[in-house]
């Protein structure tokens, strides 16, 4: 009973990470059609920026103690400024250029972005290739109640909350402002859009910066839960975005509402994975209900099969 | 009209029909979320005759070829070519029972050859093994020169054998709707759909593809089933017309009958909304 | 033609690659160091691996990158089948190899036969490795193929993390242990070789200490020394029996059939679908069954690859990973998307290049992603396009490229 309900909590709080990264694949591709595979560095620039700026800000800060209420968000919007900044230089280096690419090329494109956002990243005046301790931004240990022996840490809440801020702010942007509206309209069919006049290249820059935004906290809110921030090359990141691109797959690719769903679903099967069968082979699992979803229903849960025109 | 037509395609005369007819649609119908695309189509091509399919813009012409092809499945009603029933099978398939087409925008593969892609659909007869061509046997080289020669003889007949080293997308665009019907014919196809195939072509191109296409179904021995909005093309060439508005077929016969229609008269004239109230 | 002419042009190729593979061996060889020769063997590999990517992502427009993974399962299955059977057969793991294949130093060369048993061990655990990847490629390639090309990025990409950590996590380690140690003061029977035994180390749960048993190889079954990986520590019980002959005559053969599929009417039907996918079923050709014949022939050659590397280094979770698999993409696409000699070219590059640009190694994956990004702005098709370096229309364009060059130079990049 008690690892079901810890497999319960560490699903929700897992999935929430993913799906602030699983909303960055699924809008870039809702709009561009490509799989944006360098997300995955804006989440880990995200999470080292919080890292190492923190340990620049908080050097003095006794071990052990936790640091002042406003260092958090303080960080947190840095993170999310640096990666926003990013994604706009990449898109409009990179990706613009290709606007009328073969999808193919699009797609070598961006794993160039991503191998050289991560080998970049590594350079000694980056992040070099240690790993760093992020400083105690929240007491890692305070916890609201215990269930059954299964500690409910205000971690847990900061990290939940956090996601959902984030997540209902999306919602909000995408449906009731007249940028949204943009964006739906790029996304369902990018020409017809630009003929009604929609500034279909900004739209496309706004929509790659707010999902590095969202990348930012993600990977903000992973450095805050693991503690320690790897190198950029490691391959603990590309898996890390290639879980929350399945889960923008499994939610629907494209459907923003379908990540969030996706996402809580990957970390279930994650978890819940973990906690009955064997530990040791998350991935596998995630890959097989990829396969699993991708032959019986390809559009993924709220997705919708595509009919190529002839 | 579909059940007298099902009717007359009943079990007693299957053996005639068999011989008859090439093409047989019966009843078909599709539709795209709540567009009604097709309803209750039904058209036969006896075998070697040579007819048109015509329509104003957005009548379900195109959907119409790529329910004969298998692009698209029909929700309901039957395509028999050749007296066999063709639902549910892949267009690889189809194309490999006799059937061709060419598109409405069109489809070559652009980065090969010219002589590439008429051989390329000469692939669908080839009979070697991909271990064959690997060691490259007897068989396999002797196949080979079959296809190039026949591909060779295509393009002369096409008057494109002069460019045929030259990419697909680098023709000129009569060219190229030339090219596809050629890489149809590469198939032996026992049935030709062509999807507007004056598009886009000049005057002198124009007539010189009418005697192309008569010569085509003359010494191919194919039936053909055409789509094209150049009326003078279609009403010269073709022996009998299907008159297509909003998913539905609302005349046939000669091009002499249908252009007397009323109906067609007004389809294209755009009353259609009267008509429809019917 | 007569009979024998036709019979010998048909062989060409592989006669080819079998000659420079004996000249390469007995010739080139002899003047390299052992480092030198480890070179040539992975500039091999890699181009085998290289050009049958290309069958996949260059002819018929798929896009996996999760290649490395079919390199993984043929090293794995050739590395375990050699070595279980060395064991079985022989008791012990030195090679039984020949002038042509690697041999152990301690051997006179003089007693080698020019095709030993252990050849013969050899080629069956690379077509062993072979088929294993092959039949994996078709398991993983049927239900992704028939979904659109980004889709089978992301199920390649997943297919071969599950190949990576289903063996990192793989913890069962097998040590080979001396005779002597599992019987102390008995003297090794006559033509036995000094290492005999399997040591297995086990957890045990009630102490958490582990525990090592011996099993003697002649007592063990067969699936007690097959399946043992190593983990994440890696492979490396494997025979060298890899040699630059093999390497050479195997990529020639992968050059060879690559092109002779290339040119037939397979590769047109292959190529059709990278141009177009509607089309090409509209002519006939089974695109669902062709898109996943080129991707099963391109894991066996992935795997043949992988039973080479396996039996020359040691066969490794990181050596089959997203790195490996981006570094094949990458000579995929820089070579020209669809040219064999392309691949073959930036296989070559990518695999050298780094070595003499030692200094500059933390920049090195910086300058190979900063090429394939640039790459794909300015000239999308990679190097050599479609082409390869022997079809004549290359060299035409490149003449009138130069012509044009030079009759207008202010006209610039000759569009």
């Amino acid at each position: 009973m008690d690892q079901l309900l810890q497999a319960i909590k560490d699903s929700i709080t897992i999935g929430c990470l993913y799906a602030l990264i699983a909303l960055g694949y699924t809008m870039v591709y809702g709009i561009l059609k490509f799989i944006n595979f360098a997300h995955s560095d804006v989440v880990v620039i995200g999470a080292l920026s919080t890292a190492v700026l923190g340990e620049r800000m908080l050097h003095k800060l006794a071990p052990g103690a936790t640091a002042a209420w406003y260092y958090g968000p303080l960080l947190l919007l840095l993170a999310i400024l640096i990666c926003s900044t990013v994604a706009f230089t990449v898109e409009r280096l990179a990706y613009r250029p290709l606007r009328r690419a073969p999808r193919l090329n699009v797609l070598i494109t961006a794993i160039g972005v991503s191998l050289l956002l991560q080998n970049a990243g590594q350079l000694k005046f980056l992040f070099g290739t240690e790993p760093h301790p992020v400083p105690m931004l929240i007491d890692q240990t305070a916890t609201i109640f215990t269930v059954l022996g299964v500690k409910f840490r205000w971690l847990d809440l900061a990290i939940i909350g956090t996601a959902i801020i984030f997540m209902v702010a999306l919602d909000y942007l995408v449906f009731h402002t007249k940028i949204g509206r943009g964006m739906r309209a790029v996304s369902h069919d990018t020409r017809i859009a630009s003929l009604m006049g929609v500034p279909v290249d900004r739209i496309i820059s706004f929509t790659f910066i707010t999902g590095a935004a969202l990348a930012a906290a993600g990977g903000f809110l992973y450095a805050l839960r693991y503690q320690t921030v790897t190198q950029p090359a490691d391959t603990g990141w590309a898996l890390l975005g290639l879980k929350a691109f399945v889960a923008a797959v499994v939610g629907g690719i494209g459907n923003i509402r379908g990540a969030v769903l996706g996402a809580l679903a990957i970390a279930c099967v994650e978890n819940f994975g973990a906690a009955y069968l064997h530990p040791g082979y998350t991935d596998v699992y995630v890959f097989v209900i990829l396969i699993l979803v991708l032959l019986f229903r390809p559009g993924g849960i709220l997705g919708k099969a595509v009919v190529e025109k002839v | 009209m579909s059940t007298a037509s099902r009717q007359q395609g009943g079990f007693v005369e299957q053996g005639f029909r068999e011989m008859s007819v090439a093409l047989a649609a019966r009843g078909v119908s599709k539709s795209f979320g709540g567009l009604k695309a097709v309803q209750d189509f039904t058209l036969e091509l006896p075998t070697g005759s040579l007819r048109g399919l015509i329509g104003p813009n957005g009548a379900g012409k195109t959907t119409v070829f790529n329910l004969l092809t298998g692009v698209y499945q029909p929700d309901v009603g039957v395509v028999e070519l050749g007296g066999q029933s063709i639902l549910g099978l892949r267009p690889s398939k189809i194309a490999s029972l006799g059937m061709a087409r060419t598109f409405q925008n069109i489809r070559l593969f652009g980065e090969l050859s010219v002589l590439d892609n008429v051989k390329l659909a000469c692939h669908v007869r080839a009979e070697q093994s991909m271990l064959g061509a690997i060691l490259r046997t007897a068989f396999s080289r002797n196949e080979e020169a079959a296809i190039e020669a026949k591909a060779r003889r295509l393009l002369q007949l096409f008057d494109l054998d002069d460019r045929r080293d030259e990419a697909g997308r680098n023709l000129p665009y009569g060219d190229q709707r030339r090219l596809e019907i050629a890489r149809a014919l590469a198939t032996n196809p026992k049935v030709l759909l062509l999807d507007e195939p004056a598009a886009g072509m000049n005057p002198q191109e124009k007539l010189a593809l009418r005697a192309l296409i008569r010569r085509v179904r003359d010494e191919f021995g194919v039936t053909i089933l055409l789509i094209e909005h150049d009326m003078g093309l279609v009403m010269d060439i073709c022996e009998h017309i299907t008159v297509l508005d909003h998913g539905a077929v609302i005349s046939r016969g000669t091009p002499q009958q249908v252009q007397e229609d009323p109906k067609v008269i007004e389809a294209y004239l755009g009353v259609a909304e009267e008509s429809e109230k019917q | 033609m007569p009979t024998h002419v036709l019979v010998a042009r048909a062989a060409l190729p592989f006669l080819v690659s079998l000659l420079l593979a004996l000249l390469l061996h007995f010739g080139v060889a002899r003047f390299l160091d052992d480092y030198d020769r480890g070179l040539v063997m992975s500039v091999g590999i890699n181009i085998m691996l290289a050009v049958s990517l290309t069958m996949v992502n260059g002819f018929t427009g798929q896009f996996s990158i999760g290649h490395a993974g079919f390199l993984g399962v043929g090293g794995y299955v050739a590395g375990a089948v050699t070595y279980a059977t060395s064991l079985k057969l022989y008791g012990d793991l030195e090679t039984r190899g020949s002038m042509l294949s690697g041999t152990s130093l301690n051997v006179d060369p003089a007693t080698l036969s020019w095709f030993g048993q252990g050849d013969l061990l050899f080629v069956a655990s690379l077509l062993a490795g072979g088929c294993a990847a092959a039949l994996i490629g078709y398991v993983v390639g049927l239900p992704s193929l028939r979904l659109r090309g980004d889709y089978l990025a992301i199920v390649t990409l997943g297919f071969g993390e599950i190949v990576r950590v289903l063996i990192q996590r793989t913890d069962k380690t097998a040590a080979l242990q001396a005779w002597d140690r599992v019987h102390p003061g008995v003297p090794a029977p006559e033509g036995v070789s000094r290492v005999f035994a399997i040591e297995n180390s086990v957890l045990d749960p009630a102490t958490g200490l582990s525990q090592t048993t011996y099993t003697a190889v002649s007592d063990a079954n067969w699936f007690e020394i097959a399946p043992r990986v190593g983990g994440s520590l890696g492979f490396s019980a494997v025979p060298d029996y890899t040699s630059i002959f093999w390497v050479v005559l195997f990529a020639g053969v992968t050059i060879a059939v690559a092109s002779r599929i290339k040119r037939s009417t397979f590769g047109r039907a292959f190529l059709s679908i990278r141009e177009d996918e509607i089309a090409s079923e509209a002519m006939g050709v089974d695109t669902v069954r062709y898109k996943v014949r080129a991707f099963v022939i391109a894991a066996f050659f992935a795997g043949l690859a992988g039973g080479l590397f396996a039996h020359f280094k040691s066969m490794n979770p990181n050596e089959i990973g997203f790195a490996r698999s981006f570094d094949i993409v990458i000579m995929v696409v820089l070579g020209g998307l669809g040219s064999i000699s392309g691949a073959s070219i930036a296989a070559i590059i990518v695999t050298l290049l780094p070595e003499w640009l030692r200094g500059l190694d933390q920049y090195r994956m910086i300058i190979w992603a900063l090429a394939l990004i640039l790459m794909m702005i300015f000239r999308p098709q990679g190097l050599l396009g479609v082409r390869e370096i022997w079809d004549k229309a290359l060299w035409q364009g490149l003449v009138r490229f130069i012509k044009r060059e030079k009759s207008s130079p202010k006209a610039g990049g000759g569009a």
